[in-house]
């Protein structure tokens, strides 16, 4: 019963979790409970069960799954290694929607939704966040929020708990008003930060991407930090933050994997920024764009990404901060295809014939198969007449 | 799916909208704007889908062809639906060919569709030097994976465009040489 | 753009409650006529035929108290293996050899389900709706194909021809009801919970719709095997006995 101690201790933890007596700095304590055996489907949990069992399979046949084997296997691997002994039993969906989000439902279907990987920074990251939704499911929060939700005369809603990305808007809005209470998303992060930390992750990465968030979130002109869609079911005060700054001083050293993050994600960024973009929440994305270019993240596709959102956001003096990255996008060696057709076409608007002519042209070397080729060609001819 | 029932019996009973046949032959689509289609179409005379006319061959939920009939500098693309919080795609004259396709991209994805772009070429369109795209849609409503083709030129100032999609499966192909060969009767005087 | 059926519901909103009974009261008599059901040149399938009974697709709701209504997946679980039994049992009954598919099957031809969603959606709207709304080009006759799209049907299950089933269910809450009752007595009219279904048998050859029903109406329930098997009987109805 080791399991019941950790739940009796967790609410006194947050005020003194360093100072607790006998623990060593690499134990918080937590063991986690034996494999989950599917339950009579007659009885609540059960209930709970089938009904999730439904809505993965329905996920299952949305053509809005990440179908990439490597990514997918990827995420897998890392959600296996925290879940441990409970490994057979998670099943990763990644989910196109350009928003902040993961969960996992109590069969063992977890989702994690591309708006999340555009976010993380590296694998430490990542791994807090599954093993955050691994706490829950371990603690099996999800049962007793449908009691809670019962007792409300609600229990319908408690799809929106894992809900489909095919009801995105509706879910955002039905997820944050049935979010975990506090309790469980204390007991769920001190869980993840073990569970990482076992792995061999930075437990510090967790209070990091709160952080992030935030610094995003209050960008969002004229809304509190809960009016962005980006907390979906994860609301994030301060003092969440503090509390994991405080349990990552207790378990020390580990890896971030920013490397091997990077490489999975790589070839994805095109998509998901895009995605991004079409949310339309400019400074949101700003900031985004912003954060990954400071620690030089793919840094050609970040800055061809902000530049395409100062061109969209289409204010005074955006064009000319669009054109500065572009040209930040086509500095190296390595120049982005997207950047150049970017610089093209704003200087063929602004009359400059020859550098418009050159620009265009370097593009299409690069990309003489991208799908408006033709009409790049076109452009030229016209520009050389 | 409620929704589009009530509103469907309700026009039904009140004659709010109804369904108009598009005979064989040329079509005279406005002042400026002509084309000519070999088979009948039905127009969807619904209100609020301006400013562009819809057809459809196989029904609303399953084909849409798109009419914009010279639509003006400052007008507004998409139709007047949503929560009315949604953006407004507003056409300029001055818009070069790439941000027109924009404009239309940010049309098709107001419903939250994803949308990626295929392809876009010069295309002589209506006599008038103009361009033709290519697109893919899934429709979050209902999961519908779509293909299209559109078709479009500016001239005097005024869009006029054509724009088809339907499902990927079985429908996409079933219409599309109709549709090329009717954007390539398309007359702008 | 699919943003047809948001601008409709707008444009006639006041009008809709009001026109959902009558229409409700309608819908009986109106849709009697059998060559409403049948494809040109179809009247019914050889004995013995096998028909694939695809995954049905299913939703119940609850309408609360406001009018919102919300998913109950737990009904609509229960929900979805009552109606494939009696789909089972209603196709030996009408002759058919029935064929299931496996949940890898499903999966893989889900794109296929959802495309008949979208068609039979517009065939109940243009064709068993019609009036005002009947497309011209249709002629008034059951004249849709899903074509080659269903090859893989005929691949996976050996089958000659599919069932596919579309329902959604809604529920008033007992609040709801109370509102009805209230609302009734000052002669205003709002909807409680209704059933709409649509079911297709599909030539898996040509893809052709060789039958077609729908069902409205403010009756019936899923949530009981009982009623579930009336409203599947219900929704076959016109089905014709194998010859
Ligand atoms: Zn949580």
């Amino acid at each position: 019963m080791k399991r019941r101690t950790f739940l009796a201790g967790a609410t006194a933890w947050g005020l003194g979790l360093v100072s607790r007596p006998g623990r060593t700095a690499d134990d918080l304590g937590y063991s986690a409970p034996p494999r989950f055996t599917r339950p009579e489907t007659s009885g609540e949990e059960g209930g709970l069960w089938a009904l999730m069992d439904r809505e993965e399979r329905n996920l299952r046949r949305s053509p809005l799954i990440v179908r990439d084997g490597d990514l997918q296997s990827y995420v897998q691997d890392i959600a296996c290694r925290l879940g441990s002994d409970h490994c057979p039993d998670i099943r990763v969906t990644l989910v196109r929607t350009p928003l902040f989000n993961a969960s996992m439902a109590p069969n063992g279907m977890m989702q994690v939704w591309t708006g999340l990987l555009l976010r993380v920074e590296n694998e430490a990251q990542l791994a807090a966040v599954l093993g955050h939704e691994i706490g829950h499911y371990l603690q099996k929060h999800s049962v007793e929020r449908l009691r809670d939700i019962k007792s409300k005369s609600a229990i319908g809603q408690v799809f929106g708990l894992f809900g489909l990305a095919g009801a995105v808007g509706q879910l955002a809005v039905a997820a944050s008003a049935y979010a975990y209470g506090r309790q469980h998303e204390t007991e769920a992060d001190r869980i993840g930060a073990q569970l990482m930390h076992r792995a061999g992750y930075q437990v510090g990465e967790a209070a990091k991407i709160w952080s992030n968030l935030l610094a995003e979130s209050q960008a969002a002109e004229g809304k509190g930090a809960n009016g962005s869609l980006l907390f979906a079911t994860h609301p994030a005060p301060p003092e969440r933050r503090a509390m994991l700054e405080d349990i990552a001083r207790s378990l020390p050293d580990g890896v971030t994997g920013e490397e091997a993050f990077g490489r999975h994600v790589q070839r994805y960024l095109d998509e998901w920024l895009n995605d991004e973009i079409k949310r339309g929440q400019y400074a949101e994305s700003l900031v985004l764009t912003t954060r990954h270019i400071a620690r030089k993240f793919a840094l050609e596709t970040m800055h061809y990404h902000r530049g395409e959102i100062y061109r969209l956001r289409g204010r005074d003096g955006d064009l000319d901060l669009a054109l500065g990255d572009y040209r930040n996008a086509i500095e190296n060696d390595k120049p982005y295809p997207l950047a150049l057709r970017g610089i093209g076409l704003i200087q063929r608007q602004r009359g400059q014939r020859k550098e418009a002519i050159e620009m265009l042209s370097r593009y299409l070397e690069l990309a003489p198969a991208a799908p408006d080729a033709l009409f790049i060609q076109s452009y030229i001819a016209e520009l050389n007449s | 799916m409620r929704g589009l029932l009530l509103a469907v019996l309700a026009l039904s009973v009140f004659g709010c909208a109804s369904v108009k046949k598009v005979e064989s032959g040329t079509n005279r689509l406005g002042e400026r704007f002509t084309i000519s289609i070999e088979g009948a179409w039905n127009q969807l005379d619904f209100p609020g889908v301006k400013p562009a006319q819809v057809w459809t061959m196989e029904g609303v939920t399953v084909d849409e062809f798109l009419i914009f009939n010279g639509i003006r500098d400052g007008e507004v693309m998409n139709s007047k639906s949503g929560n009315g919080k949604q953006q407004d795609f507003v056409f300029r004259k001055s818009m070069p060919t790439e941000e027109i396709v924009s404009l239309f991209e940010g049309v098709l994805s107001r419903d939250n569709a994803v949308f990626k772009l295929i392809k876009i070429e010069p295309y002589p369109f209506g006599g008038k030097k103009g361009f033709r795209f290519e697109y893919e849609r899934i429709r979050k409503t209902d999961n519908v994976q779509l293909r299209g083709v559109g078709f479009g030129a500016v001239d005097g100032g005024d869009l006029f465009a054509l724009l088809y999609h339907a499902p990927r499966l079985t429908f996409f192909p079933r219409h599309q040489a109709r549709v090329e060969a009717i954007a390539a009767t398309a007359v702008i005087r | 753009m699919n943003t047809l059926t948001e601008t409709r519901a707008s444009v006639c909103s006041l009008l809709r409650l009001t026109a959902l009974v009558t229409a409700l009261s309608l819908s009986s008599i109106a849709f009697a006529a059998a060559s409403l059901n049948l494809a040109p040149g179809f009247s019914s399938l050889e004995k013995g035929a096998t028909v694939v009974i695809m995954p049905p697709d299913v939703e119940l709701f609850s309408i609360s108290g406001g009018g919102v209504s919300e998913p109950k997946a737990d009904w609509t679980e229960t929900a979805t293996g009552y109606i494939i039994n009696e789909l089972r049992r209603k196709s030996d009954v009408l002759g058919m050899k029935n064929v299931a598919l496996s949940e890898k099957d499903a999966d893989d031809l889900a794109e296929i389900n959802t495309l008949h969603a979208a068609v039979a959606q517009s065939i109940a709207l243009h064709h068993f709706q019609g009036g005002n709304f009947s497309l011209p080009t249709k002629g008034g006759q059951l004249d849709w194909s899903l074509g080659e799209a269903v090859g893989p049907i005929h691949q996976t299950s050996g089958a000659d021809y599919a069932l596919f089933v579309w329902i959604r269910d809604s529920y008033a809450s007992a609040e709801r009801k109370a509102a009805m009752v209230a609302l009734a007595m000052l002669g205003v009219g709002i909807p409680g919970g209704f059933q709409v279904g649509y079911a297709s048998l599909v030539n898996l050859h040509t893809g052709q719709i060789l039958w077609f029903n729908r069902l409205i109406r403010g009756t019936g329930d899923l949530r009981t095997a009982t009623d579930a098997a009336e409203t599947v009987q219900e929704l076959l109805s016109q089905f014709p006995r194998s010859q």
